[in-house]
């Protein structure tokens, strides 16, 4: 365990000298995070000119799961997104290889391998917001605040395990691109509480790509809406789905035949 | 001329023919966003007493639609790609083709519209009754706005290709389309239809050109401005596109004097 986050701390700092070699473009990347993530609260402020709640939001609330929403946003481009782009890359070169014969797990070392640090800069501003949305809320108690963490960070795994799975199937069709674009595009709709979308399009987000239920539950944990057995639930379905997505990925690489073999 | 543009227009249907499955995908990224916002005012105007201005549930539900189709019919992508195409040098072999660039790009364009076009209108059927939409059209909204959507797809397509030859002179068109993108956001009608804008907003969006490209065409397919409105707009969606034009051709002109091939 100690081996694998010294790694970890290894890959992070590779990357961050490797963005810091490009100082400018480190730069304009967070000004343009710091863009998307203004309009987007101007977005809420423009719907909340009309109203001051949104199926039992109100804008403090909203503001929260805004937060929440670049939080996990941010998390997927800053730790997942660069990975998986260079894991699919290399199952259709071959060069997964070069993985496979080093003495760690190779789903951690194809995983998490990559990490496009300005974006830290997109969770920094979600917890802004989170914390805005915060200072309109009454009072947070300590069930919330132990709560919320933990909620954050299954949605996190959820996301993770859903990815893994999904980049699996590219060690049968290796190219799986498309399905990934799919993917990160249906997480906009994270934005808004997921009990605003009509049924059908509320089943994919919660069940299918579940950003619904990783942006909206650690919001609502915060927001005072702790509910036990929701939070129960998530742990125990993100766990299961880590599982679940770690074993279809090492089905499917029993499938990988290397550059030329 | 026209012989050129019918065998691009046949090569390109046959590239296209091979990426089917790309086609579905950009079809639902021009319906996904419209559907999160609609869904979103639907929830603000239940909230409300299902009013919010002159809209209700069911024409929130119209011109979401209208607008999915129009930013389908609308689209434009070469900010993205021309940036490689100068930073790699591909753009010299087709510098050297008798045929200006922009031609293949035009083609392309329709091409992928056209293709889109069958399926999109398939899923737009599933979402209108899902939200049960209810349209304002009169055969002269449809009238005014085909000419409309034309305005608003030359716009949008000369107005990227304006972006894109900033590559001629920096290597960060990603970030000058963040920030297009971005104000787009806000004021072409994607967060909220144009007339719903706050205060200032609105004034500011109709003096902009984005609301021009999606926003415009929108509600003149919904039916939710009378046409004497209608031409007014489209007054507006010409003066646009006649900037756009003189612009594009003035910077492309001195920027194709900047760019220098890899190896040149």
């Amino acid at each position: 365990m100690t081996r694998y986050l010294r790694l970890l701390r290894l890959f992070f700092r590779a990357e961050l000298q490797y963005e810091l070699e490009y100082r400018l473009n480190f730069v304009l990347e967070i000004v343009e995070t710091a863009v998307v993530t203004a309009t987007s609260v101007g977005a809420v402020l423009i719907l909340f000119s009309y109203t001051t709640v949104l199926n039992g939001w109100d804008l403090g609330a909203m503001l929260v799961l805004l937060g929440c929403f670049y939080l996990v946003q941010g998390f997927g481009e800053f730790a997942l997104q660069p990975s998986f782009e260079k894991f699919l890359e290399n199952v259709r070169l071959g060069t997964l290889d070069f993985a496979l014969l080093k003495p760690a797990s190779p789903q951690f070392q194809v995983t998490l391998r990559y990490f496009r640090v300005a974006q830290l800069a997109q969770m920094a501003l979600g917890a802004v917001v989170v914390a805005v949305g915060l200072s309109r809320i009454p009072a947070i108690g300590l069930a919330e605040a132990i709560g919320f963490p933990i909620a954050l960070i299954c949605g996190f795994v959820l996301i993770y395990a859903l990815l893994v799975a999904l980049s699996t199937f590219a060690f049968w069709f290796v190219r799986v691109d498309n399905l990934m674009a799919l993917y990160w595009s249906f997480m906009d709709a994270g934005r808004f509480p997921v009990d605003v979308y009509p049924g059908w399009l509320r089943l994919t987000l919660s069940s299918a790509v579940p950003i619904g239920i990783a942006v909206t539950v650690p919001a609502q944990v915060i927001a005072g809406r702790l509910d036990p057995f929701g939070l129960l639930l998530l742990v125990v379905g993100s766990a299961v789905a880590f599982v679940l997505a770690s074993s279809f990925w090492r089905l499917g690489l029993r499938s990988y035949t290397g550059a030329s073999a | 001329m026209i012989r050129t543009y019918r065998a691009l227009l046949v090569a390109q249907l046959q590239a296209a023919s091979q990426y089917r499955v790309q086609v579905l995908l950009w079809m639902l990224f021009s319906v996904i966003r419209p559907v999160i916002f609609l869904a979103a005012w639907v929830a603000v105007a239940n909230a409300q007493g299902g009013q919010i201005g002159t809209y209700d549930v069911r024409d929130f539900a119209a011109y979401y639609i209208c607008l999915s189709l129009v930013s389908c019919l609308t689209a434009s992508w070469n900010a993205y790609e021309f940036e490689y195409e100068v930073r790699f040098g591909r753009l010299s072999p087709k510098l050297l083709r008798p045929l200006h660039p922009i031609h293949y790009a035009v083609v392309e364009n329709l091409v992928a519209k056209l293709t889109q076009i069958v399926p999109l209108s398939i899923v737009l059927v599933f979402i209108s009754i899902t939200f049960d939409a209810r349209f304002r059209t009169t055969p002269a909204h449809v009238l005014l706005f085909v000419p409309s959507v034309m305005l608003a797809a030359a716009l949008s397509f000369l107005s990227g290709w304006v972006l894109a030859t900033t590559a001629f002179w920096t290597t960060r068109v990603h970030s000058v389309s963040t920030f297009w993108d971005r104000a787009a956001f806000i004021f072409a009608g994607q967060i909220a239809p144009l007339a719903l804008l706050p205060g200032p907003l609105q004034a500011i969006s109709l003096a902009l050109p984005f609301g021009y490209v999606l926003g415009v065409p929108a509600e003149i397919l919904r039916g939710g401005v009378s046409p004497s409105t209608a031409l007014l707009l489209m007054a507006g969606q010409a003066i646009w596109l006649a900037i756009f034009f003189v612009a594009f051709q003035r910077v492309w002109r001195a920027g194709v004097r900047q760019y220098s091939g890899v190896g040149a």
